[in-house]
C-alpha cells in the first residue's frame, strides 16, 4: 500500500532513470505525480521506468503517466516502462497504453 | 431452488488509504473461493477502480461509501455503493483510448476485467456498480 520512488538522471544516456517499488493507486498517485513534475522541471528528457518491483498499479497512476508523458512529447521525449508484471501489461493492453508507452521486454 | 450466497459487507470511509484495505479483503476472499491468480489480479483492480470512484465522487471524507461482497459456488460478485452526487447513466461514454485523457478509465477498465457489470447512477443520489468475476473451471 505504499511506494517507492528512486530516480537517477543517467547523463551518457541523456535519460532519466526511475525505478518504482510498491502500490500506484489513488492513495499514492499524487505522490508520483509531485515526482514526475519535479524531475520534468529539473530537465525535460525521456523518462525511463523500472517496474520490476510495481506490485499495483490502476487508472489512477496510468493517468499520471499520460500526463507526465503530455509534457514530455511536447519535446519528442518519450516514456519507456521495462521488467512489466504481466498483470500489469495486461492493463496496459486493455487500455491501449502499450502502444502509448514504450515497452520494453 | 436457488442457493442463497454468503455476503460479507463493509462500510469504508472515503478517504484513499483505504482502498488497499480492500484489495487485501478481496484479494483474500477470492483466494479462499479458488479463483486463480489471473483472475484475482482482474478483480483486485475492478473493486479498486470502483472504490476510487466512490471516494473521488463522494461527498465528504466523513461520510462512508459501502462494498458488499456476494460470494457462491460459481461466483463473486462485488457491489460498490456511494451516496455522492451521482450522475447520469447516459454520461458515461466510452473513452476515446486515442485522446490520452487522465480521467475516465476506471469503468471501462472494470467492464474489461469482469465478467459481468452494472452501473445505477441517480443524479444527486449516488452509484452503484455491481461486478461479478466467475470462477470458471477452465476444462482442459
Amino acid at each position: 500500500m505504499s511506494l517507492a520512488i528512486r530516480k537517477n538522471f543517467n547523463e551518457e544516456e541523456n535519460i532519466w532513470s526511475i525505478e518504482l517499488a510498491g502500490e500506484v493507486d489513488i492513495y499514492t498517485a499524487g505522490q508520483l505525480k509531485e515526482a514526475f513534475i519535479k524531475i520534468i522541471e529539473e530537465k525535460k528528457e525521456s523518462i525511463r521506468i523500472d517496474a520490476e518491483k510495481l506490485e499495483y498499479i490502476d487508472s489512477t497512476g496510468l493517468g499520471v503517466l499520460i500526463g507526465a508523458l503530455k509534457r514530455l512529447r511536447q519535446d519528442n521525449k518519450n516514456i519507456i516502462i521495462f521488467n512489466i508484471k504481466p498483470s500489469i501489461k495486461k492493463l496496459l493492453n486493455i487500455t491501449g497504453l502499450d502502444k502509448i508507452f514504450v515497452i520494453e521486454g | 431452488m436457488s442457493k442463497i450466497s454468503d455476503k460479507i459487507n463493509l462500510s469504508i470511509p472515503n478517504k484513499p488509504e483505504y482502498v488497499g484495505v480492500i484489495r487485501l479483503t478481496v484479494t483474500a476472499i477470492a483466494n479462499r473461493m479458488g479463483f486463480d491468480i489471473e483472475k484475482i489480479e482482474d478483480i483486485k483492480v475492478a473493486v479498486a477502480e470502483a472504490c476510487t470512484n466512490a471516494i473521488t465522487h463522494g461527498k465528504n471524507e466523513t461520510d462512508n461509501f459501502n462494498v458488499e461482497f456476494s460470494i457462491d459456488e460459481e461466483k463473486l460478485t462485488i457491489s460498490v455503493c456511494d451516496n455522492g452526487k451521482g450522475c447520469g447513466i447516459n454520461s458515461i461514454k466510452n473513452p476515446d483510448l486515442t485522446l490520452l485523457n487522465e480521467g475516465g478509465l476506471g469503468v471501462f477498465i472494470i467492464k474489461s476485467l469482469m465478467d459481468d457489470v452494472n452501473i445505477n447512477s441517480d443524479l444527486g443520489k449516488g452509484t452503484t456498480i455491481t461486478m461479478t468475476k466467475f470462477l470458471g473451471d477452465d476444462l482442459q
